[in-house]
């Protein structure tokens, strides 16, 4: 294997971040590991579950699956870089919050940033939309209907902060 | 001590979790984000073979790759007990003569990175001298089968009560029998005599894997004598004092922290990844993380599938008179948990209804796969899924409504469950009808391929003769501490026992904190399992809060020189008649500028019954009635869920959304056994055991209609009138869906899962018969 290292530029939740990476080495753990932003989270590590779900320019995207130089250049957002400016939580996080629409906590992060990504294409998206859309992580936890219905609540809580 | 007239401002309020923000905001701190400087990571070698002799291994290559710190094999184990278990103590920390699943560790390497770990563990060569296998339950008890263990490993049978026995070794690899019985020698002849009509079915049960998205991880430590891990652990104490007895180390001097739990649905029960990672911390003196992969978590905890043989003895107009049932439980290569799945399948197996007569036996047999144990449900699963399943093809036998079926025959609220058991805390009529209500089971409209299914999912539920403390700490500002050991793992209990704190302190529930769990500080507790942290420990932390609610009164009433009738505590002012005296300066006055901090304590424990068969009476009984509507396509085999109706009893809602999650998660979590194809096994290879190919539910997996109601009785022992909630939702899933089916297309399937291919054989066997 070759071990010379890649030079990734890239910016994470807003910072501008250059780091030397392996040419193996996985976005998921420079965020974790070198980063220290551990609230993304690694579970079935074959991009199936969804828990590592990042923005990559605005895409969410399976952190665990995807290589830390493929994101030269790039945006990166986590879950560490959605509130606002002045600490407001983003209102994903927060109908997640009020809505206890998590248990463990462990897909919390990666559901969010799905649900951002959502409504960011679609500020008011119908029950089978979200449905859709979310169904792309996994959440053994919850039933998933208060992760949807907390999705709605969201959209809601932000088209009545642009009014 | 009593209640002050409750106000009910926090209790049953839907107060967002108390750890919505750290879990929202990604600063939550899980086992998996514990990181200390110079860790290593541990890595384990695992057998390719099913069962094996392990003749050779050869470690002295792995020891000099590159970052590597501490090799660990068998030849390592000298200074400790080397094997663990619940009653039985028969799984190696790393395999010592023999290896007996694909996936049983054999050796561990610690290095300073996961790859350099994996690279090393190349390097070990192993020797093995392959043994046949058996891959099923009935490979295990065949005659002349090999076993697992040719000599009995170490272990226990604890004592029961009435009715109830259990014994060790009866056959071939049966590592667990749990018997209980009532009424059923004294009749003359036979307990069946009598009976109109006699049902006799086989039902089979798969496994489902837990799917935690947290991995089984720990970190380990030596801080000068003290062995200190960080783990993903839901019993720490039990946890402890296992760690104590391989380690042969004293239980002060070794201290269990539990972050927050990336769930476990029963799976982080016991001992999983500590032992390698305290052994390898031991040998490299450094701290080291053994993370799992999903992969291995599905070659270390699954669920047991099972065989399960119910013969019923009714009269012809539906009165349920006598059962016999025989349940064989897959346990897997090692007995883990088994004997107390086995306990708890066999004595639920009879449901909650009016039986004059019982006798079941439930046997754990070790087979050549991953080692089943602690799953949501806890053996209530397999014993509802043949018990519900089967109350239905009686009544069809009998031309009864299902429904009214069930209605005949259910126990009233508070009676017995058995002879010197406690009673039923729910009025179980009452909840069946809303299921069939809410699910429009009277009005439904026929279609060709359409049915209803209901079921009433039951389990005893609080854990059996368990103990539990909680100690309450008030500072001088009136914050509160509640130090208590039931882990948060999802379930929402830190926050539903910080609001009966703040309730019965009248304060406001953001003042109550809930400190980190650490067995070195957090009152001892049984484990967070079974349901029984708002019944048990909820109990614990109302005495708790009372008592240092007392001693705050006390004082008050001394410094105002008035008894404690005549003041109020009001979120640490007290109120006399009109005046309000705020508590802070009152408290420093007295004990001097720092201030002071208030007590409690409080202990709880179910008092120690011979009369009854597990020898403490049951704490609270948790039902899951459940009523599904399907569409099954009788040309593929297809089973589409319409609508699925759960609900629960909480008896008191300490907070109704949670307990909503509760409801619907577990719920979902029974589809996965009874619609999906859980673990695929090709004799003893598993096929799926991963996250690409093990498929759980989706959100767009669920039915079309998906309704939770949440019902509050009242009747829960628990503080407020609360319930065990939790798991009951998930018990009546699958049997409520074969239920529907048959009554979709009339033909009955006793096998899970409900997969297209059985339904289709199902209707082949149905046009022959």
């Amino acid at each position: 294997m070759a071990r010379e290292l890649a030079f990734v530029s890239f910016r994470v939740n807003g910072r501008p971040q250059d780091i030397h990476v392996r040419p193996d080495e996985m976005l998921i753990d420079v965020l974790r590991d070198r980063l220290g932003l551990t609230g993304t989270k690694l579970a079935c590590d074959v991009a199936t579950c969804g828990a590592c779900t990042v923005m990559i320019d605005g895409a969410p995207s399976a952190s665990c699956a995807t290589f830390a130089w493929q994101a030269d250049g790039a945006e990166v957002k986590t879950v560490e870089g959605l509130a606002g400016p002045d600490g407001a939580p983003d209102p994903v996080q927060r109908a997640f919050a009020e809505n206890s629409a998590l248990q463990c906590g462990f897909c919390t992060p990666g559901m969010i940033m799905l649900a951002r990504a959502l409504l960011d294409r679609d500020p008011n998206p119908d029950r089978e939309t979200v449905r859709n859309w979310m169904g792309a992580n996994i959440c053994r936890c919850t039933g998933y209907e208060m992760i949807l219905e907390a999705v709605e609540k969201a959209a809601a809580l932000q088209r009545g902060a642009a009014q | 001590m009593t209640e002050i007239a409750p106000r009910l401002n926090v209790v049953g309020a839907d107060f967002a979790r108390k750890d919505a923000l750290p879990k929202t905001t990604g600063s939550a701190i899980y086992t998996v984000d514990v990181s200390f400087p110079g860790m290593l990571h541990a890595k384990v070698l695992r057998s390719p073979h099913a069962h094996a002799r392990v003749v050779r291994i050869d470690a002295s290559c792995a020891a000099t790759m590159p970052g590597v710190h501490a090799v660990l094999t068998r030849d390592d184990l000298g200074g400790v007990n080397p094997t663990y278990g619940y009653f039985i103590k028969d799984q190696p920390i790393v395999a010592i003569d023999k290896v007996r699943y694909i996936g049983d560790a054999v050796a561990a390497v610690a290095a300073e990175t996961e790859c350099q770990a994996v690279a090393a563990l190349e390097k070990i060569v192993v020797e093995y001298e392959v043994l046949p296998t058996v891959a099923t339950v009935a490979e295990a008890m065949a005659d002349g089968a090999p076993e697992l263990f040719e000599q009995e490993p170490m272990g226990i049978v604890p004592a029961y009560g009435q009715g109830a026995s259990a014994a060790r070794r009866l056959g071939r690899n049966n590592c667990y029998r749990f018997t209980y019985e009532t009424g059923w020698s004294s009749p003359s002849g036979g307990a069946f005599e009598g009976c109109d009509r006699i049902f006799e079915d086989r039902f089979v049960f798969s496994r489902d894997q837990h799917f935690h998205l947290e991995p089984f991880v720990t970190v380990a430590r030596l801080d000068g004598d003290v062995i200190e891990v960080w783990t993903s652990s839901q019993n720490p104490f039990p946890l402890r004092k296992e760690l104590a007895r391989v380690f042969r180390h004293p239980e002060n001097l070794i201290r269990v922290q539990v972050p927050y739990i990336g769930a476990g649905y029963g799976a982080k029960n016991n001992c999983k990844t500590e032992p390698i990672a305290i052994l390898l911390a031991q040998k490299a003196r450094r701290p080291v993380r053994f993370c799992m992969t999903m992969e291995e978590n599905f070659l270390t905890q699954c669920q047991h599938a099972a065989i399960i043989d119910v013969k019923t003895g009714v009269m012809a107009d539906g009165a349920l008179v006598a059962r016999q049932g025989h349940i064989w439980l897959d346990s897997g290569a090692y007995s883990d948990a088994s004997p107390l799945v086995a306990e708890k399948a066999g004595y639920r197996l009879p449901g909650p209804y009016k039986w004059q007569r019982l006798h079941v036996d439930c046997d754990c047999i070790l087979t050549n796969t991953t080692p089943a144990g602690p799953y949501r449900g806890f053996g209530g699963t397999q014993a509802s899924w043949a018990s519900e399943s089967q109350i239905d093809i009686i009544a069809r036998g009998l031309s009864i409504d299902p429904l009214e079926m069930r209605l005949k025959n259910l126990k009233d609220l508070g009676e017995a469950y058995v002879p010197g058991e406690s009673g039923m805390d729910s009025d179980l009529r009452e909840g069946l009808n809303v299921v069939a209500e809410v699910i429009g089971y009277g009005g439904r409209k026929r279609a060709a391929g359409r049915g209803m299914g209901l079921s009433v999912g039951f389990k005893d539920a609080g854990g059996v003769n368990k103990p539990a403390q909680a100690r309450i700490k008030i500072t001088t500002n009136g914050d509160v501490y509640l130090h208590c050991g039931s882990v948060e793992i999802g379930q929402g209990i830190h926050t539903a026992l910080s609001q009966i704190v703040a309730e019965l302190l009248n304060t406001r529930l953001e003042r109550v904190g809930y400190p980190a769990l650490n067995t070195d500080y957090t009152p001892f507790d049984q484990g967070t399992n079974a349901s029984s942290a708002i019944v048990v420990m909820g109990q614990a932390v109302k005495l708790a809060t009372l008592q240092a609610r007392d001693r705050v009164l006390e004082f008050a009433a001394a410094q105002l020189e008035c008894g404690t009738d005549e003041i109020e505590l009001d979120d640490w002012t007290i109120r006399k008649g009109n005046e309000a005296h705020p508590l802070a300066p009152m408290i420093m006055r007295y004990y001097g500028g720092t201030g002071y901090e208030f007590t409690g304590e409080g202990v709880v424990k179910a008092p120690m019954d011979h009369a009854a068969p597990l020898e403490t009476q049951c704490v609270s009984w948790e039902f899951g009635w459940g009523a599904a509507e399907v569409d099954v396509d009788t040309e593929t085999g297809l089973v589409r869920l319409r609508q699925l109706v759960v609900s629960g009893d909480a008896g008191r809602a300490i907070n109704p959304l949670v307990c909503r999650g509760q409801d619907e998660g577990s719920a979902v979590m029974g589809l996965t056994g009874a619609l999906f194809p859980c673990m695929v096994y090709d004799g003893a290879v598993l096929l799926n055991g991963d996250g690409m190919n093990y498929r759980v539910p989706l959100a767009t997996d669920l039915p079309a209609r998906f309704v939770s109601v949440l019902q509050e009785q009242g009747h829960g022992p628990g503080p407020y009138g609360s319930k065990s909630l939790g798991e009951g939702c998930l018990l009546p899933v699958a049997s409520a869906i074969a239920n529907a089916i048959e009554d979709a297309i009339g033909v009955r399937i006793r096998e899970l899962p409900l997969t297209p291919e059985r339904v289709l054989a199902a209707i082949d066997r149905a046009a022959i018969d």
